[in-house]
């Protein structure tokens, strides 16, 4: 193993450029109060690092460097194929996104109420998967919102998060004792506003879509007073918590108000929530069709500034793939998600880097360092620094979104044949 | 120039496709009333496919396929075993084996005939989905008030009751303004969608309806059947909202229409006396939808012939 020498490298958080020698296998990222610092690696400024004429050389001219992403809220079975391959499929999906690790999501085949069903995973990761996959532990047995899930047991195989996968329990007395039983064991409750009484039959944002297509709207209202009432919970109970999938302006207002109030809380907004609005559903097509559903242009505005000022701490991908035959049925009857994963890095650029909404700085702390700081607390434990690896982005190349561009080999993504620009090489070594 | 091979919304249909189609509804209704027949369809075959109880939509739609001398097929789906989406996927392969050139289809669910036209060369029409579409009784509903009126243009139609979950209100509604009418909405203000997500005024008493001044009261059937949690208090209904004894003889000093798509709920929507009032256009409504029906029809181009 040798040393790699990366030449005229620009630090797309900061924009400095620099020549680097990475040690074999150590290249990695620790975020650290303030900033970023880049482990086992010399870093002289561009151009000044004497370079062995034999050694292993990438010209990065004209490309970025960043910390690979970290994807807090991803699911990865894949419905039809077995498990192995599930993760085996997804991992590709990640890496090819720029995506080194994510939270995932339980499902009804990785249902991680219990330390087999983690171990076996764990398992099938470690021997097939390219990127991390951090499991987040269930809150109820099963995901039925009825029982608490043995809590003890799932920390002491690791896990750090508790999520039912955006099923908010039903019951908020169990919910209430739930956080009050995780808050002494320092785990965070990961849970998306809504009051499932008023958002049952809806799969539409109400607005101009919904009344065209002749579908019950899911009112924006509750999901703010649910993000209201699982915020109050978690202040009475003193548990972290951490609001998935905000989808809302006022929602995004709640959280404001709450975090400068003091409240233990971070947040996450999914891309498409960013990128896409109701009016995007057309004639029903599918692929548009997520949970919380796409919201107003207001609220897109809204989530961003979110992200900006953060409030919102994570972007995620929320990726959930579908089989086409799913998604092809009627919009009420169609599965809820949609696929980015693949793309999940050339899509960020593409729609919010490179039209200037979003900087690089603001995208690594809401798709990296926010995230791991979230899922991995272990990770910036000063005593044991374990960190990121980095990726080279590429700005100026293309990717043509195909269905062979497609590892986790589902399409149910709207960005299919479009030309996003960037490309990833990950992990850089 | 080719006419369409579907009808599922009104959206879809031009300027021309929509006044062709009510042209031939006055000439199949000639047709209809001598007793006579049309060839149009003969020796094409035509399915109805009805996953959502219907007597009258159904009916109609079977009397128009055999005065256009079509066979017609019943394709019956237990109420029981109502349907997912797969479900209607594998009924789609068994009707394009059964080479099928007109597939009349009604569900419960929205947006289910644009997904069956979409995959089937038979010409698909749309006889109801969910709170979504039902564009045989738009033209029916246009074609009796171009009977009653002549020209739309500025004719001003309120429709009331249910309007959320009404299809007859969307289509109805898109028809009757693309014609050039003036279209308002009242109901119950849960059951009324908002005026900016919709374009069209919307109240909720009747003193707002008679200060509007509209020509013709198209009263919705109040389908408890598609109500989880109830929407409204039940019990006042006709007395907020439907033709009361009171309403109908300031409707008759008016000189309004009366309309309803049927079937009437007695003492809810109407009270008795507004069944046989003079101005009411329902019975016309019922006559007129097979003429309707048959026009459309045969306007229609199936993939079909082209691949026998």
């Amino acid at each position: 193993m040798t040393n790699t020498y990366i030449r005229n490298a620009t630090w797309a958080p900061t924009g400095e450029r620099f020549d680097l020698r990475l040690a074999p296998g150590h290249s990695q990222v620790v975020p650290e109060l303030g900033g970023l610092t880049i482990c086992d690696a010399e870093i002289r400024p561009a151009g000044e690092m004497s370079i062995p004429a034999r050694a292993r050389i990438i010209d990065a001219e004209g490309k970025l460097i960043l910390p690979a992403l970290f994807d807090l809220h991803a699911k990865v079975e894949i419905e039809g194929r077995s498990k192995r391959e599930s993760v085996t499929r997804t991992g590709q999906a990640a890496v090819q996104g720029g995506v080194w690790g994510m939270l995932v999501q339980p499902t009804a085949g990785f249902m991680f109420d219990n330390s087999a069903a983690l171990d076996s995973f764990r398992e099938a990761v470690g021997q097939r998967s390219a990127a991390e996959m951090v499991p987040a532990g269930c809150i109820s047995l099963g995901m039925k919102g009825e029982q608490q899930a043995p809590y003890n047991t799932l920390a002491a195989r690791g896990i750090r998060i508790l999520s039912d996968a955006g099923e908010r329990p039903g019951n908020l007395l169990m919910l209430h004792r739930a956080m009050k039983y995780v808050a002494e064991l320092g785990l965070t409750l990961a849970i998306r506003g809504d009051v499932p009484s008023i958002t049952a039959n809806t799969c539409l944002h109400p607005g101009t879509t919904s009344y065209k297509l002749g579908l019950h709207g899911t009112p924006a209202c509750a999901e703010e007073i649910g993000i209201e009432i699982i915020i109050r919970l978690a202040q009475d109970a003193g548990c972290k918590l951490h609001i998935q999938t905000v989808s809302t302006a006022e929602g995004v207002e709640i959280i404001r108000r709450a975090k400068a109030a003091g409240s233990q809380i971070t947040a996450e907004v999914a891309l498409h929530h960013l990128l896409y609005t109701h009016e995007d559903v057309g004639d029903y097509d599918t692929n548009y069709k997520t949970l919380p559903p796409l919201r107003d242009k207001a609220d897109t505005e809204a989530l961003l500034a979110g992200v900006k000022d953060g409030t919102i701490d994570c972007i995620v991908s929320d990726h959930t793939p579908c089989t086409d035959f799913a998604k092809k049925q009627d919009f009420p009857s169609a599965p809820q998600g949609m696929c980015v994963l693949d793309h999940f890095l050339p899509t960020l650029y593409t729609r919010l880097v490179k039209p200037g909404k979003l900087s690089w700085a603001e995208l690594v702390r809401a798709c990296c360092t926010a995230p791991c700081t979230i899922a991995l607390p272990d990770v910036i434990d000063p005593a044991e620094p374990e960190g990121m690896p980095l990726l080279l982005f590429d700005p100026e190349a293309t990717t043509e979104v195909s269905e062979a561009s497609l590892p986790c080999g589902t399409c149910n993504t709207p960005l299919l044949g479009q030309i996003l620009s960037g490309s990833v090489t990950l992990p850089l070594q | 120039m080719s006419t369409p091979k579907d009808l599922v919304t009104i959206e879809a249909l031009s300027d021309a496709d929509i006044r062709n189609i009510l042209k031939g509804a006055a000439e199949m209704k000639q047709v209809f009333c001598s007793g006579k027949t049309h060839p149009a369809l003969a020796g094409k075959s035509v399915l109805t496919l009805f996953y959502e109880p219907s007597t009258r939509t159904r009916s109609s739609f079977e009397l128009a396929a055999r005065r256009l001398q079509a066979d017609v097929t019943t394709f019956s789906v237990a109420t029981s075993s109502v349907v997912k989406g797969e479900s209607v996927h594998d009924t789609i392969d068994t009707l394009m084996s059964m080479h099928m050139d007109y597939i009349i289809v009604r569900h419960k669910n929205s947006g289910i005939p644009a997904v069956i036209a979409r995959h089937a060369k038979a010409a698909v029409v749309n006889a109801g989905d969910g709170a979504h579409a039902h564009p045989s009784q738009a033209f029916l509903d246009a074609f009796t008030l171009q009977e009653k009126y002549g020209d739309l243009e500025g004719k001003r139609v309120v429709i009331i009751g249910d309007i959320l979950h009404s299809r007859v209100a969307r289509s109805t509604s898109t028809i009757l303004k693309r014609l050039g009418a003036d279209v308002a909405y009242m109901g119950p203000g849960p059951l009324v969608p908002l005026q900016k997500h919709t374009g069209i005024p919307r109240f909720t008493n009747w003193d707002a309806v008679f200060e509007w001044k509209p020509d013709v009261i198209y009263l919705l059937r109040v389908q408890n059947e598609r109500m989880d949690t109830p929407f409204f208090p039940s019990g006042d209904y006709h007395q907020a909202f439907g033709v009361t004894e009171e309403r109908l003889k300031r409707i008759d000093d008016l000189d309004l229409s009366i309309m309803h798509p049927g079937p009437v709920n007695r003492g809810v929507e109407l009270c008795d006396n507004a069944m046989e009032y003079r101005n009411s256009l329902i019975c016309n409504q019922v006559e007129n939808g097979v003429a309707a029906r048959m026009s459309i029809l045969s306007y229609l181009s199936p993939l079909t012939q082209n691949h026998d």
